[in-house]
């Protein structure tokens, strides 16, 4: 990761040299709902289309492009809708490809290594499945609503008030670590796993969680380094418009 | 661990006699050893990768007009340990060169002495630099983690502080390279340090 580590880029770049150089772009042209073909748009092009702030299209970038990013400029309140947007295509990315699609290579890993250790595996991973599950539906359910009903409270000052027992700081104590028994599985199938004729099987398996794991790293930089730190300014200048 | 069941062993000996002897003699002694005799250097490289090689006792007339590719050879294959088979007078920066000698004058006991006494010494070695291997008290701590107890169950059952139970449980996580609970009774039953009977799943 660390040959993109130039964080100075062009609105005028084309996108598509971009995801050219870095495939995992390519979730997050998803997650934008960025569309294929890209028919060598610009950056800004793209952004403008898409309604999303370039500075924040490249903090993003950035932080999918260079491993230790740390993002120095403060997002407008407006980027809460592309970012909230962008976590919950994430979300749906997670749970209703990526994980079911490992837990079908984890299934399929079973039915030939069918020791008992293995089915172990498998109900490690199911239970995981199911945190994750919960995480995200914790993160849609609550998170999110309230995140947009602060923007709603601020860009209509005059609505209706409802008060809002919840805070961001509840969040950040449930934010637990999602990525931490994903490493543990990839250890456990790298270092300890017995091989029973599954390396294509586990290879296969590898790339997907390598490729979920990347991906939810970044993730969790988006949440920890840009949601958590904006809603709260959110929360500060709404409780300073009270006063 | 005196596990020597497939070692393989290569000797380096001009004298045919003195080569099938030593192999004869050491065969007395144990049945454990398999052995390739060869005479020259460049050989080596073709029956180490053909067979895992623990030792090579080799005449130091093989090293003496050919240090650089000896020395290529010992980096490459940096798990090898090397005997000198000695009969007649070598410089001791040579024989230096070498992890130990025995001489033709020596008793098959001290030989084979020697030799187990090298290929152990590997074994401990590998033992040690080895991050997964966790000391006693790590696994005591690892059998009631993996059964479910808590930290300060676990602190209680073996009457330490829980400090020392989290300072255990990072240095677990460390060399195992695994943080959660349920992860880490995985490796435990892989590593037959519990049984899956003793699981609460």
């Amino acid at each position: 990761m660390n040959s993109f580590s130039n964080t100075n880029y062009s609105p005028s770049i084309k996108l598509a040299d971009l995801v050219e150089k870095n495939a995992h772009l390519l979730l997050l042209l998803e997650h934008f709902e960025i569309n294929f073909p890209l028919n060598n748009k610009s950056i800004l092009q793209i952004c403008e289309e898409k309604n999303i702030d370039t500075n924040l299209f490249f903090v993003i970038l950035s932080l999918y492009n260079t491993t230790d990013f740390v993002p120095n400029k403060p997002l407008s309140f407006n980027d809460i809708v592309p970012i909230v947007s962008f976590l919950k295509k994430s979300h749906h990315f997670y749970s209703k490809e990526m994980y079911p699609n490992i837990l079908q290579s984890i299934k399929e890993m079973a039915q030939v290594n069918n020791y008992k250790e293995m089915s172990l595996v498998e109900k490690f991973f199911i239970n995981y499945f199911n945190e994750v599950t919960e995480h995200l539906n914790y993160e849609n359910e609550i998170v999110f609503p309230y995140v947009l009903s602060l923007h709603e409270k601020i860009a209509h000052p005059n609505a209706t008030k409802q008060k809002t027992q919840y805070s961001v700081m509840e969040y950040k104590e449930h934010h637990n670590d999602i990525e931490e028994k994903l490493t543990d599985l990839k250890n456990l199938l790298i270092n300890y796993l017995p091989e029973k004729n599954d390396q294509v099987i586990r290879r296969k398996l590898f790339f997907k969680l390598y490729k979920l794991e990347y991906d939810l790293t970044i993730h969790s930089k988006i949440e920890d380094l840009l949601l958590i730190p904006l809603v709260g300014r959110m929360e500060q200048s709404l409780k300073n418009e009270q006063q | 661990m005196n596990n020597n069941k497939h070692s393989h062993i290569i000797i380096l000996e001009p004298s045919l006699i003195i080569a099938e002897g030593l192999v004869y003699l050491i065969n007395k002694q144990s049945k454990s050893f398999e052995f390739s005799i060869i005479n020259s250097l460049e050989k080596i490289d073709l029956i180490t990768t053909r067979k895992k090689t623990e030792l090579i006792i080799i005449n130091p007339s093989y090293i003496q007009n050919n240090t650089k590719s000896f020395n290529n050879i010992k980096n490459d294959y940096h798990q090898i340990k090397w005997i000198g088979l000695i009969y007649a007078y070598f410089e001791q920066e040579l024989l230096d060169k070498l992890d130990d000698i025995i001489t033709i004058s020596d008793t098959i006991e001290v030989i084979y002495g020697k030799i187990n006494k090298l290929l152990n010494q590997e074994n401990t070695c590998n033992k040690t630099n080895s991050p997964e291997i966790l000391s006693d008290r790590e696994i005591d701590v690892l059998k009631l983690l993996a059964v479910g107890l808590t930290n300060k169950e676990i602190a209680d059952k073996l009457t330490i502080s829980i400090h020392t139970v989290i300072s255990h449980r990072k240095n677990i996580s460390q060399k195992t390279g695994i943080k959660s609970v349920s992860g880490l009774t995985i490796y435990a039953v892989l590593q037959k340090i519990i049984s899956t009977d003793s699981l609460s799943l």
